[in-house]
C-alpha cells in the first residue's frame, strides 16, 4: 500500500512562493512523473513529499495518513538522487544497507535483504567494490539498490538520468520501468525531459511555474494538451502553433489559406491560436502554400521546415523527400488533428477539458 | 633530442635541490654530527661519542621533559583537533552570526606570539592576574590560584593557552571541509533514517577525513616547534614543571652552552615527530575512513 495524496501544497521561501497550491493523487503501484522545465518546481515539490522541505501550507497524505510533520525516516519513503548521493568511503553493499543498519537489523537480515536487491540490480558481483570504481549507470543501480532494500511506500526519483549519457539513459529508462511492473511500488519521479515522461509514466502531472499545467495519461496529454504550454512541450519536435481566424466553420490563416475545419463551434472572426503535431501534415496539391526551407533526413524519417509568410512549420513524414529548399509546396493536416487554443488564456478549446 | 630534454629537467630543477640541500638537509647534518660530538662550554671536543645520549638519560630533568613534552604535544594536538572540530562544527552551520564569527575568529591567530605569550601571563599571574582575582572575588576559590607557579597545573595552563591560539584555524579549516561535504549525501542518509549525530559519525566525519588528518600532523609539528608561548610565559619553570623538549633545548644550548646534548635532544625529537606522523599517517590510510574496519 502506497497512496499519496497532495492537498494545496504550497512552499515558500521567505516572500516568494514557488508552489501555488498543488493538489494531486497518486494512486497505489501508480508510476506519476512530474514534469516541466527548470525552476517550475517540481524538484521541491518532490522534496516536499520526501520531507526534505517544509511545505508552508497544505497536507501530504501517505495512505490517507497525513504526514506534514514527520521527519523523512518516519514517512518510510526512499529517495534516489540525481547526484546518486552514494556514501565514497561504503562499499556497494554498505551502501546499500545502511539504512538497515541504522535501523538496527541484525546482520543476517540486513546481508539477505542486500543480496536480494542486488540479484534484482544484476549487482551481485559488485557488492565489495567502492562507488569511485562503478560507471554511472552502476551507481545509478546501487542508488536504487538503496531505495529497494528498505521496501518502502513510494520512491521518489529526482531527475536520476540527467547525469547519464544518451544511451545509457534509454537503457536505465526502461530498467526503471521494468522494476517498477515488477515491485509495483508506488513511484513519482521527476524529469525535465519529456521523452522519460512519455515512456515511463502511468500519468504525467506536468507543471509550470509552480502550478499544475494538466495531469493525464501520456496519450491523454498528447492527444488532448490542455494549453499552448502543454501541447508545445510533450512531443518532439513540439506542436506547431500558427495564430488563425475562425471563419465558418473552419480556420483561416492571415493570407485566407484555410488550415481545415475548426475542432469546436466558434464566433465568426474570432481569433485563435491553432495547433498542429509536426506528423499530423501531409503534402498535397491543394492547401497551404509554403515554401520548404530546410531539410533534415534522420534516417527513419524526414523533418522539413516548411515557410508560410512570417510562419515556419515543422512537419516529419516517413516518406522519402526529392524536394530541395526554395521547392513551393502546398500542405494541409490531417481531420480531425487540429487543436484550438484561446488567443489570450492559451487554454484549449477542443481536447481535454 | 630526448635526452637534451632530461638534462634540461634536470637543470631546471636544481636550484630547488641546492636550496633543499643547503636549508634542510645540510642543518639536520649538522646538528646530527654535533649530537655525536662531545661539546664542553661551546668548545668541541672529540666526534664520535654517544656520551650526550647517555647524559641525557642519566639526567633527571630529561624524564619529566619527556613527560610534559607528551602533555604538550599530544595533549594539546587532541584539544586542538576535537575542540576545533567542535568549533568549526559550529561555525559551518549557515547563519548571518556564524559569518562573522568565522572572521572573528582568526583574532587569536594573527597576534604575534609574544603579544599573547605576555598577555596571559599577566591574565593568569598569581597575584595580580585577573582570572585569579575574578575567581577569589567571585568566592569560587578562597585565594587567589597560581596558575603559572602550580607545578600540577602549569603544564595544562600552557595546553589550554596553546589551544586558544592554534584551535581558531583548525577550526576554520575543518569548517570549510565540512561545508563542502555534499549536501545530497546527508540528504540522503536523512533519508535512510540517520539521526544528526549519526549523519556526523557516518557520513561528515569520512568526508573530511583528508582534512582531519592533514590537520591533526601539522597541528602536531606547529606544536612541536612551539617555543615562544612556553619560553616567555613560564621559562620551564616553576623548577622545571613546564619544561618541555623545545624550552629545554634551548635552555641547553643558549644558557648553558651544551650544544652537544642539546643536539641530542634535537634528534631524539625529529625521531619522535617522524614516528607519529608515519604512524598516524599509516593507520589513517589503512582503516578508519573507509568504513571497513569493522
Amino acid at each position: 500500500m502506497g497512496s499519496v495524496a497532495l492537498r494545496n501544497i504550497r512552499k515558500s521561501y521567505g516572500p516568494v512562493e514557488v508552489l501555488h497550491g498543488i493538489d494531486l493523487d497518486i494512486q497505489d503501484g501508480e508510476f506519476t512523473v512530474l514534469v516541466g522545465p527548470s525552476g517550475c518546481g517540481k524538484s521541491t515539490l518532490l522534496r516536499s513529499i520526501a520531507g526534505l522541505e517544509t511545505i508552508t501550507g497544505g497536507d501530504i497524505c501517505i495512505d490517507e495518513t497525513v504526514i506534514n510533520s514527520l521527519a523523512p525516516k518516519e514517512r518510510n519513503i526512499a529517495m534516489v538522487f540525481q547526484n546518486y548521493a552514494l556514501y565514497p568511503h561504503m562499499s556497494v553493499a554498505k551502501n546499500m544497507g545502511f539504512s538497515l543498519r541504522l535501523a538496527k537489523e541484525s546482520p543476517s537480515e540486513i546481508n539477505r535483504k542486500v543480496n536480494a536487491a542486488a540479484e534484482i540490480l544484476d549487482l551481485t558481483n559488485l557488492l565489495d567494490r567502492y562507488p569511485r570504481q562503478l560507471s554511472g549507470g552502476q551507481r545509478q543501480r546501487v542508488a536504487m539498490g538503496r531505495a529497494i532494500v528498505r521496501d518502502p511506500k513510494v520512491f521518489l526519483f529526482d531527475e536520476p538520468l540527467s547525469n547519464l549519457d544518451a544511451k545509457l539513459r534509454v537503457q536505465m529508462r526502461s530498467e526503471i520501468k521494468e522494476l517498477h511492473q515488477r515491485l509495483k511500488t508506488t513511484t513519482v519521479y521527476v524529469t525535465h525531459d519529456q521523452i522519460e515522461a512519455m515512456t515511463m509514466a502511468d500519468r504525467i502531472v506536468v507543471m509550470r511555474g509552480g502550478q499544475v499545467e494538466q495531469i493525464g495519461t501520456p496519450l491523454e496529454l498528447y492527444d488532448r494538451p490542455a494549453s499552448v504550454f502543454v501541447a508545445g512541450f510533450i512531443g518532439s519536435p513540439s506542436m506547431n502553433f500558427i495564430a488563425a481566424t475562425a471563419r465558418d466553420d473552419g480556420l483561416l490563416l492571415d493570407t485566407d489559406e484555410s488550415l481545415g475545419k475548426t475542432p469546436v463551434a466558434l464566433a465568426n472572426g474570432r481569433g485563435v491560436i491553432a495547433g498542429f503535431r509536426p506528423e499530423d501534415i501531409r503534402l498535397s496539391d491543394t492547401g497551404v502554400s509554403a515554401k520548404v526551407a530546410l531539410i533534415e533526413p534522420t534516417g527513419a524519417e524526414t523533418q522539413l521546415v516548411l515557410r508560410t509568410g512570417e510562419n515556419s512549420i515543422v512537419m516529419t513524414t516517413r516518406d522519402r523527400i526529392s524536394l530541395s529548399p526554395g521547392d513551393p509546396v502546398h500542405f494541409s493536416i490531417s481531420e480531425g488533428k487540429l487543436h484550438c487554443f484561446d488567443a489570450e488564456s492559451e487554454r484549449a478549446l477542443s481536447g481535454a477539458v | 633530442m630526448l635526452r637534451s630534454d632530461r638534462l634540461l629537467a634536470y637543470a631546471m630543477i636544481l636550484p630547488v635541490v641546492i636550496a633543499v640541500v643547503a636549508f634542510v638537509v645540510g642543518p639536520t647534518y649538522n646538528v646530527a654530527t654535533l649530537s655525536l660530538t662531545q661539546v664542553v662550554m661551546g668548545q668541541e671536543r672529540g666526534f664520535g661519542t654517544l656520551g650526550n645520549f647517555r647524559a641525557l638519560a642519566a639526567d633527571p630533568v630529561f624524564g619529566l621533559v619527556l613527560q610534559n613534552t607528551a602533555i604538550w604535544i599530544l595533549g594539546g594536538t587532541f584539544l586542538c583537533v576535537t575542540v576545533g572540530l567542535g568549533v568549526g562544527t559550529f561555525l559551518a552551520i549557515d547563519s548571518r552570526m556564524t559569518g562573522w564569527l568565522r572572521a572573528l575568529i582568526l583574532l587569536p591567530w594573527v597576534l604575534p606570539d609574544v603579544v599573547t605569550a605576555m598577555a596571559w601571563k599577566w591574565m593568569l599571574h598569581g597575584q595580580v592576574g585577573i582570572l585569579g582575582q575574578t575567581l577569589q572575588s567571585s568566592g569560587l576559590t578562597e585565594g587567589t590560584v597560581s596558575f603559572l607557579g602550580d607545578p600540577d597545573l602549569v603544564m595544562w595552563m600552557l595546553v589550554i593557552v596553546l589551544i586558544w591560539r592554534k584551535m581558531p584555524l583548525v577550526a576554520l579549516i575543518l569548517c570549510a571541509a565540512i561545508r563542502s561535504v555534499p549536501d545530497d549525501q546527508l540528504e540522503a542518509a536523512r533519508m535512510d533514517g540517520a539521526n544528526a549525530v549519526e549523519r556526523f559519525r557516518f557520513v561528515t566525519l569520512p568526508n573530511i577525513a583528508f582534512s582531519l588528518t592533514a590537520v591533526t600532523v601539522i597541528s602536531m609539528i606547529w606544536i612541536t616547534a612551539e617555543f615562544a608561548l612556553p619560553w616567555i610565559m613560564t621559562g620551564g619553570g616553576p623548577a622545571n614543571a613546564s619544561q618541555i623538549m623545545a624550552t629545554y633545548i634551548y635552555q641547553q644550548s643558549f644558557e648553558f652552552f651544551n650544544w652537544g646534548v642539546a643536539s641530542a635532544m634535537s634528534v631524539i625529537n625529529l625521531f619522535m615527530l617522524a614516528t607519529i606522523v608515519a604512524l598516524y599517517l599509516y593507520v589513517n590510510r589503512r582503516s578508519w575512513a573507509s568504513e571497513e574496519s569493522k
